[in-house]
């Protein structure tokens, strides 16, 4: 059975190069790093804000903190 | 939230309409590091959401009670990571959960120290969360308060009740497990039904 087309290693090395200058490699020095660059990228959902506003509307209002308490007493 | 609500560009906080003007500044400073820490940690979500959002409305309860002791951030994932504990110990108990196979890394070959290298940013998400779902809960736990910058290592050893020097030292063996399982993260999503060359497109 003849095999499908087979790229010359010039197409090969043409077709990496051409890869690797679409999906740039970038290096981490640590887990760390790359957590953190995650947790940059990953954006809040909207729908929490939305829901938390619903949430505190039927909330008591919060009483004052406890050292405005004290000063208001004093 | 899906992966694909991952930005490259800047992203910005959503405003919180209708609330108190301070705890509305303590959620646009914070929203991301509690929604992130839920997220990575339970791997869902929308558990995340659920989450984010049953943390926040307990600090809006609760802020009156704040006295200061520990950063508003500690305290903020103290709240978050005991939400979390029962989340999972939920889905455990309906037996959802996998277990981590220590084996795995223990055994496998993987420099620590090696920088980790990337070349699809647009499915990062993806595998850092698959890495991150082969870990303990506590190596995953660890792995995330650290990365945290504005957490010391007192910090996340009084979260995670224990010193800091035993906070240093499961930190280097889950540090290990993680790239190794990010590694595994890479070839199983790379390459489903080939054989791979280990390295081809990761290095550490």
């Amino acid at each position: 059975m003849k095999r499908q087309t087979k790229l010359t290693p010039q197409e090969q090395e043409q077709l990496s190069e051409t890869k690797s200058q679409q999906t740039p490699a970038r290096e981490f020095a640590s887990a760390e790093e790359l957590l953190r660059h995650d947790a940059s990228q990953v954006v809040v959902p909207p729908a929490i804000a939305e829901r938390l506003s619903e949430s505190i509307k039927n909330e008591p209002k919060p009483a004052p903190s406890w050292w405005r308490r004290l000063l208001g007493s004093t | 939230m899906s992966e694909s609500s991952v930005d490259q560009e800047r992203p910005s906080q959503p405003p919180l309409p209708l609330a108190p003007p301070e705890f509305a500044a303590l959620y646009q400073t914070h929203s991301r590091a509690v929604y992130y820490l839920a997220l990575r940690y339970l791997g869902d979500p929308p558990a995340a959401e659920d989450a984010t959002h049953e943390v926040f409305l307990k600090v809006y309860r609760k802020l009156n009670e704040f006295r200061g002791e520990s950063s508003l951030r500690t305290w903020l994932y103290r709240i978050t990571i005991n939400h979390c504990h029962n989340v999972r110990q939920s889905w455990h108990s309906r037996n959802l959960v996998t277990n981590a196979d220590e084996a795995v890394w223990e055994n496998a070959a993987s420099r620590v120290d090696s920088p980790f290298r990337v070349l699809e940013i647009k499915e990062l998400g993806e595998r850092i969360q698959k890495a991150l779902d082969g870990l303990s809960d506590e190596y995953r736990l660890l792995l995330l308060l650290v990365a945290d910058e504005e957490m010391s290592y007192d910090e996340v050893a009084a979260l995670t009740q224990q010193t800091a020097d035993a906070v240093r030292g499961k930190l280097h063996r889950a540090r290990k497990a993680f790239a190794v399982l990010f590694q595994q993260a890479e070839v199983k999503h790379e390459t489903p039904n080939q054989t791979h060359t280990p390295g081809a497109r990761a290095a550490f």
